[in-house]
């Protein structure tokens, strides 16, 4: 049952679609927003420049362009799905021989007014595709094993892109996303015991391989996985992020220091205070309440999303939220584990709170996507 | 798995039997199948989604629960950041062959500035501009101010003194890094031989120090490798005569009224060079700039005199001409040569020195009285194939092999044409250019019995020689030679006696020629005397070459290396002849005509 086939005129139109917005959420990312202007003023010693002042408009100009893409019919983006899939891949395979170099890596794309990384758009993209791949695909075919091989070629060839850059942390992000996906999709569980038990095998070559010929990471992935594992070997090093990170996080207790007081991340201890490791600088400040409430709102945002989705009886919708919510849960997982000390520091910035400029941009227009599925949501008659 | 049938016939029958439409309950089946199909699929998905869910709940937990226990625990001190690349700053030291220190490293700290963590940058800009003088306080503070500058350095060296007084300003914007920088403790000492040093990759934490010149390039890659966990680079040069050498070198040099002046010292057997010198020279902790484009590179303070200088080093060379004579069994040392006028090669007059006519000499005064005609004549005898051989053997064509990397691009500079009138003036020292030390090579072949040995700057642990190229009992006569040009009456080379120590050596004063071609200043002259001692064991080979000098107590002015550069030689030697442990041994004969007091 899709969109097309229901009574359209239950479907809200003109600016009454306003009111049909999922409200809470529009709420919540502005909160969770405002979060990251407070804690990008304090890490810049309680100024706007250089880092809250253009997060700001950046947000204001996120919010209108999601406002924009809700107001658009969710057919539309279904149609557009594969367009934004080959764009985006076609931007990647362009930063791979224009891209600027960046922090070691080649990433992203200088528009003038700001500097696109074509693997955020790629995230959203790729979801986008998927969920309306497994809307046209019959239900029967879900788990025919060519069926099953179209959508992993979806996932693996901006994987393997990103890959190159080299991104490991996007990489992974992006097949964990597209992974759950398929798993959402229905595809039969088996493809993913086999899938999970190669990729430990994977894994434990990757170990083997250390030292030899055939050496399957760079050397840097190599040390900071031995840096996760064992911070104290390399205190100055690798392992300082993580060290600090947790000196921060520990120095701000149950309560906090307080707003604007946090020593680890405005004495300059605390590298990357404003993009990946902004969540220290916060349970500094705030300490384990602050952080909790922060853990809270991105409860919120993905139970909102859950229930637009349950809600939603068109396929593709559905998918889309339940896609979108992945992503950006898995930022928040991975980026949360990251300044912990629970996974390896791979370099995925905290949604909607880190400085920078796309990820953000491209969340607000995934959510603006996911406001759309739900004021176009099929009604019963 | 079992389907009803979409038509059940008993069905079917009944209701054709009532008159009702079947497909009806075709239709009625269909719906009920795919409301089936739907609540299957929906039920797997709700499952899938609790999965999900589940595995939401575990993530947000365990971050949680992480937080929690982060939160608990203690802070520790917080260390200082270190985020740069560390740069491997340790350099291994230079020292002399007893172990003294010629190069080393000290700890400095630099001092840079982050305006945007400054609280008074106005003051602090003050502060600065009265602790170091060369800093204007408007343009500092200008730059502290400027919105756009997150980061600048504001010194690049600091002393401990000035390190406590910035300090002491107190300003957090104002940062150290510790920063190793390379310190020659002996000032201008051996300057041409260290090079120098700066910095290559400069971080805020280290900085790399990387070689310049001298043997600091040369060795570079060697001195920077980790794996040498600081061995020190022992050369064969000796600091104290070093010292000694470039003393009398320099004083000579004022005296003398020179431009420039070189020495080289080396061991006969193992070509260790125990101290060169080139003046004038400069502090390798402050290197002058390098000669720009209009400047002549030779009259740089940088260049080497001794290792870049190429000169026509005249009558020095006679030596070998006369060596390759005795050695060819051509002549034997009283052979008796006629040296008189007229003598033509291909047109070219050979003419003397001053004019003079020396008459008839044998070829041991050839020598010591340094005929042009009598070395012209040899070597006509000897042939112009053999004596290029002799001198490419020797080692005279190609760069010399010293571990500085300026001896690289001191290529000799020869006729293009071996002709028989090249070979005519190179016989006694003309067209055929060397370095200083290439001529103290040489002279060390004749004195170590006429092997060829490779100048080194490396202490070695035993003699290392090459081709033979003498016999034994031609280098010999070779050496008596050459210490009759001291010794005897006519020799131009009498203020060479040191008493003591018996030198032999050669003198050679070749006009400069001028720059633009067309012949050869009158006034300016290379002067050099080139020197073994001591001549009955020898053990080491000296150069002393003077630069454009004139000697000016006389009635007429004298530049001949007679009066110029064996002076400086004889004062040399006297100087460091006991530093190398050659014991004096007084030939005054008294020693027969002692009485004792019982006699």
């Amino acid at each position: 049952m899709t969109y097309l086939e229901y009574n359209v005129k239950t479907v809200p139109t003109g600016w009454r679609k306003i009111l049909h917005l999922n409200w809470p959420l529009v709420v919540l990312l502005a909160t969770v927003a405002g979060v990251g202007f407070l804690m990008l003023y304090s890490v810049a010693g309680g100024s706007f420049s250089p880092w809250a002042e253009p997060q700001i408009k950046r947000f204001g100009l996120g919010l209108v362009l999601m406002f924009v893409v809700a107001m658009v019919p969710i057919y539309f983006w279904r149609n557009m799905a594969l367009v934004a899939y080959v764009g985006s891949l076609g931007l990647l395979v362009l930063v791979e021989f224009f891209g600027a170099v960046g922090m070691g890596a080649q990433r992203w794309i200088d528009l003038g007014f700001m500097r696109l990384q074509p693997s955020e758009v790629m995230k959203i993209a790729m979801v986008m595709l998927l969920a309306a791949y497994y809307d046209r695909l019959p239900l029967s075919r879900t788990s025919r094993p060519l069926w099953v091989l179209v959508p992993i070629l979806i996932i693996l060839l901006p994987t393997g892109l990103v890959l190159t850059q080299p991104d490991l942390g996007t990489a992974i992000l992006l097949m964990t996303a597209g992974g759950l996906m398929m798993f959402l999709a229905g595809v039969h569980w088996l493809y993913f015991a086999t899938v999970l038990s190669a990729a430990c095998g994977g894994i434990w070559a990757v170990f083997q391989s250390r030292g030899t010929e055939w050496q399957l990471l760079e050397d840097y992935q190599f040390r900071r996985i031995d840096t996760f594992l064992d911070p104290s070997s390399d205190p100055l090093g690798a392992g300082y992020h993580i060290t600090q990170a947790k000196i921060a996080m520990g120095s701000g207790g149950w309560t906090g220091r307080g707003f604007m007081q946090g020593t680890q991340s405005r004495l300059n201890f605390l590298p990357e205070k404003h993009t990946d490791f902004i969540f220290n600088t916060l349970a500094e400040e705030f300490g384990f309440v602050g952080g909790v409430s922060l853990l809270a709102l991105y409860v919120l945002i993905l139970l909102f999303c859950i229930v637009a989705a349950v809600q939603n009886r068109d396929r593709f919708s559905s998918l889309l939220i339940l896609g979108v919510g992945l992503t950006f849960f898995l930022f928040f997982a991975v980026n949360m584990s990251m300044v912990m000390g629970l996974a390896p520091v791979v370099g995925v910035p905290l949604p909607m709170v880190s400085y920078g400029g796309s990820a953000m941009l491209v969340l607000m227009l995934a959510f603006g996507m996911v406001q759309s599925a739900h004021i176009h949501r099929p009604r019963q008659a | 798995m079992t389907r009803t049938p979409l038509r059940p016939l008993a069905r079917i029958l009944e209701a054709r039997q009532k008159g009702e439409n079947p497909d009806a309950i075709e239709r009625e089946n269909r719906r009920l199948r795919h409301e089936e199909i739907r609540d299957r699929l929906r039920l797997r998905a709700e499952g899938r989604l609790l999965v999900l869910a589940v595995m939401f709940v575990c993530a947000y937990g365990v971050v949680g629960a992480r937080m929690g226990v982060l939160s608990a625990s203690e802070p520790k001190e917080p260390r200082a950041q270190m985020t740069g690349a560390s740069i491997v700053a340790t350099r291994a030291d230079i020292t002399d062959r007893h172990g003294r220190i010629l190069a080393t490293n000290m700890s400095t700290h630099s001092l840079y500035a982050h305006p945007q963590q400054m609280v008074d940058p106005l003051r602090a800009a003050q502060e600065l501009a009265a602790i170091f003088p060369d800093i204007d306080a408007e343009k500092l503070g200008a730059r502290f101010t400027n919105p756009k500058t997150k980061f600048l350095w504001v010194k690049k060296k600091l002393s401990p003194e000035q390190l406590q007084a910035v300090h002491d300003i107190g300003e957090p914007g104002l940062l150290f890094g510790p920063r190793e920088m390379r310190l020659y403790p002996n000032g201008a000492l051996a300057a041409h031989v260290l090079g120098g040093a700066s910095f290559g990759d400069e971080g805020v934490h280290a900085a790399e120090v990387i070689g310049t010149a001298g043997i600091e390039k040369y060795f570079d890659a060697e001195m920077r490798d980790p794996a040498r966990q600081g061995v020190p680079l022992t050369l064969s040069l000796d600091l104290t005569i070093q010292a000694a050498t470039e003393e009398v070198l320099d004083a000579g040099m004022k005296l003398l009224n020179a431009k420039g002046a070189a020495s080289v010292l080396m061991d006969i057997y193992t070509g260790e060079v125990i101290a060169i010198a080139s003046l004038p020279d400069f502090d390798p902790n402050d290197r002058p700039r390098v000669p720009i484009a209009g400047e002549k590179a030779s009259d740089s303070p940088l260049f080497n005199r001794a290792v870049q200088g190429l000169y026509e080093l005249g009558s020095t060379f006679k030596i070998f001409t006369a060596a390759q004579a005795l050695q060819l069994g051509l002549v034997h040392p009283q052979t008796v040569i006629d040296t008189s006028p007229p003598y033509e090669v291909l047109g070219f007059k050979v003419g003397e020195f001053q004019g003079k006519n020396y008459g008839k000499l044998s070829v041991e005064n050839v020598i010591v009285q340094s005929s042009n005609r009598g070395t012209a004549k040899l070597v006509m005898a000897i042939g112009r194939g053999r004596q290029k051989d002799f001198y490419e053997n020797l080692g005279m064509f190609a760069p010399s092999s010293l571990e500085i990397v300026e001896a690289r691009n001191a290529k000799p500079l020869i006729p293009e044409r071996w002709t028989d009138l090249s070979a005519v003036t190179i016989s006694y020292g003309h067209g055929i250019s060397v370095s200083p030390l290439h001529l103290a090579a040489g002279y060390a072949m004749i004195g170590n019995g006429g092997h060829v040995v490779q100048p080194t700057l490396l202490k070695q642990d035993g003699p290392r020689m090459g081709d033979k190229l003498l016999r034994d009992d031609v280098a010999e006569q070779a050496r008596t030679m050459l210490r009759h040009v001291v010794s005897a009456k006519k020799g131009t080379a009498s203020f060479a006696e040191v008493p003591g120590y018996r030198v032999g050596g050669k003198t050679g004063t070749a006009e400069k020629p001028k720059e633009r071609g067309g012949g050869y200043h009158k006034d300016k002259v290379i002067a050099t005397f080139a020197a073994l001692f001591p001549t009955d064991e020898p053990r080491y080979a000296l150069v002393v070459m003077l630069d454009e000098p004139v000697e000016t107590s006389g009635s007429t002015p004298r530049r001949t290396a007679g009066w110029t550069a064996v002076p400086v030689a004889a004062e040399m030697i006297t100087r460091i002849a006991p530093l190398l442990d050659l014991r004096p041994d007084y030939d005054t004969g008294q020693v027969k005509t002692l009485t004792t007091a019982s006699d």
